[in-house]
């Protein structure tokens, strides 16, 4: 579904991106790991079409997102960190625009907005103004966009920041159950979150991949020592995992 | 196309959730009545004089269009330049401060739609701040019933001058809202620069030659009064097209270069 190929994005010296290989399976979710700054959200920018990169292959569904970006951008629903909402429209005017420029047929449309409302428990507030909504309503505002139109592979830059504890286990589960059906990358360094969702990571620091595996296999791999009596090694959490990897 | 509509729904829609546009129409509407009732005022007076002297010829001459509209127009021309910035700084500069033109890149619209639609709706804004003015003409043939009236040709003629004016502001404004993040910064560079292309004008009578000319054609309201005096000039058609398709192509290429930055 995602193809990703020594991928490189450079601002000028800087390298954020160097070398990022990786592939994700129709219906898998990826969990996309790393320390601030280490590259997670230009991967997904150059994967949703925003930035071009210096060099590398990116093709999402079979489509080259530099050469045939629009067919790209028909088949990606994206939240960037920052959920992209006009604050000055109300919830359902902006999920009603949202859903024309994805192409969502008019007669469609009012039916698809209560779908992704309801699936983001969005419905009681979108007919208030996006502006005088917390932090943790526009987030779901920004999951309900990128729903629209019930794309095939779906980007997530960090989708439960700023949600409370019982809002994140609803996303969560929001996100397993969309799994199969839908291909999902998710950012985040909340490590609960791969544990608790993903098939896979994809461990990065300072734009390099460092990890790249099942949950149990890289498990497996960052194990203790056999120990004497010949029985394997205590198992190492993620958390253990990511840091030993990303303090280089 | 579709997508460009759907921009511009949303445009209007932002347009008219925000006080901004009822305030810039209020505005236009204030200043322009203001100047609306001294030039009847003037009008009235001119009259009376030429009645007194009885002189019928002079009387013949006085008419409506150049009593009154061509020197209205002119002056809602330069009204313009004071709201037109207003109505522009927000439509890119704020996409991208508020990181909403990554929604508009991860979409499948082009930049061209994104251009499109934000200029369709700054349009109907302008049609809409015109289309309130109307009242003058109307309220003259309302009152001027016995007389021959207004000559609508020329009012619609002066219209579609202050029209075409307003269009180029627009999409002078338009590309400069797409060079900076900050809405201020967008609105006082694009005063200044509607002001200069009006300031301009000024120096035209104190050059000589070919220079006159030059500063002549840079002024963005001296081509307005070919207009305003219901006559249609090509040379003046062409100005304002061409400052409409420079600053619909300038703020294309600045969205585009915006993305690879």
């Amino acid at each position: 579904m995602i193809e990703v190929e020594h991928l490189v994005k450079s601002y000028r010296e800087l390298k954020a991106v160097d070398d990022v290989s990786f592939q994700v399976q129709s219906g898998e979710i990826l969990g996309f790991l790393g320390p601030n700054g280490a590259g997670k959200t230009t991967t997904m920018r150059i994967l949703t079409g925003v930035l071009p990169p210096t060099s590398g292959k990116a093709k999402v569904c079979g489509f080259d997102v530099f050469e045939n970006p629009i067919e790209v951008k028909k088949r990606i629903g994206y939240l960037p960190e920052n959920p992209p909402v006009y604050t000055d429209m109300t919830a359902r005017a902006y999920l009603r625009f949202v859903a024309s420029i994805k192409g969502v047929p008019r007669k469609a449309r009012e039916s698809e907005i209560e779908r992704v409302a309801t699936k983001t428990s969005c419905t009681q507030f979108l007919h208030r103004v996006i502006g005088n909504l917390s932090k943790g309503q526009r987030q779901r505002v920004g999951l309900a966009q990128a729903l629209l139109g019930d794309p095939e592979v779906l980007i997530l830059d960090e989708p439960t920041v700023g949600l409370d504890p019982a809002q994140i286990i609803e996303v969560r589960e929001l996100i397993k159950s969309l799994a199969g059906k839908h291909t999902i990358v998710l950012s985040t360094h909340i490590l609960p979150e791969v544990t608790a969702i993903c098939q896979k990571a994809l461990i990065i620091a300072q734009g390099r991949v460092v990890a790249y595996d099942t949950l149990e296999g890289l498990q497996r791999a960052h194990a203790g020592a056999v120990t004497a009596d010949g029985s394997p090694g205590p198992m190492p959490s993620l958390e253990e995992i990511f840091l030993k990897l990303t303090s280089l | 196309m579709k997508n460009a509509i759907a921009i511009a729904k949303k445009e209007l829609n932002i347009y008219f959730a925000t006080p901004i546009a009822y305030v810039m129409f209020t505005l236009f509407v204030v200043i322009g009545s203001y100047f609306f009732l001294r030039l009847l005022g003037s009008y009235e007076q001119a009259s009376l004089m030429y009645m007194r002297f009885n002189s019928p010829e002079m009387m013949n001459r006085l008419n409506f269009q150049d009593a009154i509209f061509r020197n209205l127009f002119g002056n809602l021309g330069v009204i313009l330049i004071f709201i037109i910035p207003f109505l522009t700084m927000r439509l890119v500069a704020e996409e991208k401060r508020q990181k909403t033109m990554e929604l508009l890149y991860t979409t499948p619209i082009t930049p061209g739609e994104i251009v499109w639609g934000k200029y369709l709706a700054a349009i109907l804004i302008l049609v809409c701040t015109l289309a309130l003015t109307l009242l003058y003409p109307v309220l003259v043939q309302l009152v001027a019933k016995d007389q021959t009236g207004v000559e609508w040709r020329s009012i619609f003629l002066g219209y579609a001058g202050l029209f075409l004016l307003g269009a180029a502001y627009m999409a002078l404004g338009l590309f400069i809202s797409a060079l900076t993040e900050s809405q201020v910064v967008a609105a006082l560079i694009t005063f200044v620069v509607l002001l200069m292309t009006w300031i301009i004008g000024w120096t035209a009578q104190e050059t000589e030659g070919s220079m006159r000319e030059v500063v002549t054609y840079l002024s963005s309201v001296s081509h307005l009064d070919s207009f305003s005096r219901g006559t249609l000039d090509l040379k003046d058609l062409v100005y304002f097209l061409s400052i409409c398709a420079l600053g619909l192509f300038a703020t294309h290429r600045a969205i585009e270069a915006h993305r690879w930055s």
